[in-house]
């Protein structure tokens, strides 16, 4: 009898306990912790944030699939690790914090066998000075009730262009090292879309502000793809599409400091410039959750799991850009320490960044990290379930494998909603981490998996990856019949 | 306002009958690129 521990239930955490629980018998016990009552499919947040959808449409609530399927459930927030134990407690535990109810504040310690650390990034506002949602006319979308705020201040705006005013809406990244510049660009499509609908659109200037070195690097060092009979890189077909809707852009551009209506930035030539702006959507930086860990004695062992996101097989070794390869990246998620804890998604420690790294003439490091898109979040999270039941079962080496290298992922960009007026724009990348030495003549990627595709398909497609996954999610009949 | 589309690939883009097919494509198209499959890289293993 095992007991796997799963901290998290977002994209990677729920998909892991779901696979654990389908294939393992009920001798074994499949725990989740997570602070958050609901699950819910983030990428729609983006039609929230644009009022097109509400929140109760992107979310159902845990407790009561997990009762009927039989997976325990603690509505708490992990606090510390102890995978060695302690002088009380002989089997490793996470120390967890109760969020709700007549537990709340109460600690208790969670024994498990296996773990696996689905936490996800934090949101880390507090990097970037005055970036509060809500405050400061800027808002944010990366959870649904952020996009219920960023569409009330969007909603403001648009009533006051109507009364004949005009607005300056700024969207993109707010901290020198953001990723998910891909949901940025989804939003800034939307928005763009939306006021047109509203009839306000002349009344906006609408201006996009990344730290990518060109549009469309989205954290992945751009690429090359081939888009319907030509080849072409990302920088210009979202050049064509900003220009095509009159989208102004700022890139290599580090936003430091929010005052109300004010973005202030450093670009990499070294200057300090700012933006005005009515709405604001920035995406903020990602870190780690900033968690301890302590051997048996107490002692602090926290380098020893965790390196801001968590250690796992990577190679870690600091290498100058040149000499990155997709073998530095994981392939198992294993920690190399603790060889039962596991860190599937966006809560795993990459290697190094992608996109390649740049410092500006102050010094200030302006790129990207990384971004861990959902659907890798999915596939890491359901090879990592599938190793642990082999190792229960009596398996000695982990056969499933998925390395960012050698893995394909699907954008599918909305760009602007409504089911015959919308549009998308749809990318597909193979590897997602280019492969410079194995497709040294297309900038790392396999050409034909990489393509592009703009028009109404490709909102259709974003609407069935919702409605999709979020039958998947409740574990409606066949639902594992749906790939990650 | 550069414009960038033209109006036949604008009419493409947004023509149902044609997104339609389009769709039917782009979900096979990426059905084969994510569950194609995945792996390790690294050749020791
Ligand atoms: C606005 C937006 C749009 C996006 N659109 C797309 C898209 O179109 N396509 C795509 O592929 N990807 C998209 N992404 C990225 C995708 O959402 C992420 O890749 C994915 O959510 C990562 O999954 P995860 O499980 O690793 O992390 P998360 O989904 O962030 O889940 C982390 C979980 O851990 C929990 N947690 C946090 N702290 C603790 C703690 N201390 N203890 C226990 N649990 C904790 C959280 O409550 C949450 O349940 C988008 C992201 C954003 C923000």
């Amino acid at each position: 009898m095992a007991k796997i521990v799963i901290l998290g239930a977002g994209i990677s955490g729920h998909v892991a306990a779901t696979h654990l629980r389908r294939k393992l018998s009920k001798n074994h016990e499949v725990l989740v912790v997570s602070p958050n009552s609901n699950y819910q499919w983030i990428p729609s947040n983006i039609w929230v944030g644009i009022g097109r959808m509400k929140s109760e449409q992107i979310l159902f609530p845990l407790a009561p699939l997990y009762k009927k399927k039989k997976i325990g459930f603690k509505q708490a927030k992990a606090v510390s690790f102890h995978p060695e134990g302690d002088s009380e407690v002989d089997k490793p535990y996470v120390l967890i914090e109760y969020v709700i109810g007549e537990n709340k504040g109460n600690f208790e310690k969670v024994t498990y066998d296996y773990l696996i650390n689905a936490t996800g990034p934090k949101l880390a506002f507090d990097m970037t000075e005055g970036l509060i949602p809500g405050k400061n006319k800027v808002y944010s979308v990366c959870t649904y009730g952020h996009a219920e705020h960023a569409w009330q201040g969007l909603n403001k705006v648009i009533q006051q262009m109507k009364q004949g005013k005009k607005a300056k809406i700024l969207i993109g990244t707010g901290h020198a090292k953001s990723t998910c510049q891909g949901a940025a660009f989804e939003y800034i499509l939307n928005v763009e879309k939306e006021l047109r609908r509203h009839k306000v659109r002349d009344k906006a200037e609408i201006t996009w502000i990344a730290n990518e070195y060109q549009l469309g690097d989205f954290g992945m060092d751009g690429m090359l793809l081939s888009y319907g009979n030509n080849i072409m890189k990302s920088s210009e077909m979202i050049e064509m599409v900003f220009e095509d809707r009159g989208i102004k852009w700022i890139t290599r551009a580090g936003v430091n400091k929010i005052e109300d209506g004010v973005a202030h930035y450093e670009t990499l030539d070294g200057e300090y410039k700012s933006e005005n702006f009515d709405f604001a959507m920035l995406i903020p930086a990602f870190s780690g959750h900033g968690f301890k860990a302590y051997d048996k004695s107490d002692n602090d062992i926290t380098e020893k799991l965790f390196k801001g996101f968590m250690l796992v097989d990577a190679d870690y070794t600091p290498k100058p850009y040149e000499q990155w390869t997709v073998q530095d990246w994981p392939e198992t998620y294993q920690n190399p320490s603790y060889k039962n804890i596991f860190a599937p998604g966006i809560a795993f420690a990459p290697p190094h960044a992608i996109s390649k790294p740049r410092v500006s003439k102050n010094g200030t490091s302006i790129s990207p990290a990384p971004p861990r898109t959902g659907m890798p979040s999915g596939i890491t999270a359901k090879l990592v379930a599938e190793n642990i039941i082999d190792i229960i079962n009596g398996k000695k080496t982990l056969n499933h494998r998925g390395s960012l290298g050698n893995m394909g992922a699907a954008c599918i960009a909305s760009a602007g909603y409504g089911l015959m007026k919308g549009s998308g724009v749809s990318i597909t990348t193979f590897p997602i981490v280019p492969d410079y030495v194995k497709y040294p003549d297309t900038q790392g990627r396999k050409l034909g998996k990489t393509f592009g595709d703009i028009g109404l398909a490709g909102h259709w497609l974003k609407l069935t990856l919702h409605y999709a996954f979020l039958y998947k999610a409740k574990m409606k009949p066949f639902w594992w019949l749906i790939p990650e | 306002m550069t414009q960038r589309i033209s109006k036949t690939k604008r009419f493409i883009m947004t023509n149902p009958i044609i997104q339609f097919f389009k769709y039917i494509y782009l979900s096979l198209k990426i059905l084969v690129i994510v569950a194609g499959g995945h792996g390790g890289t690294r050749k020791n293993i």
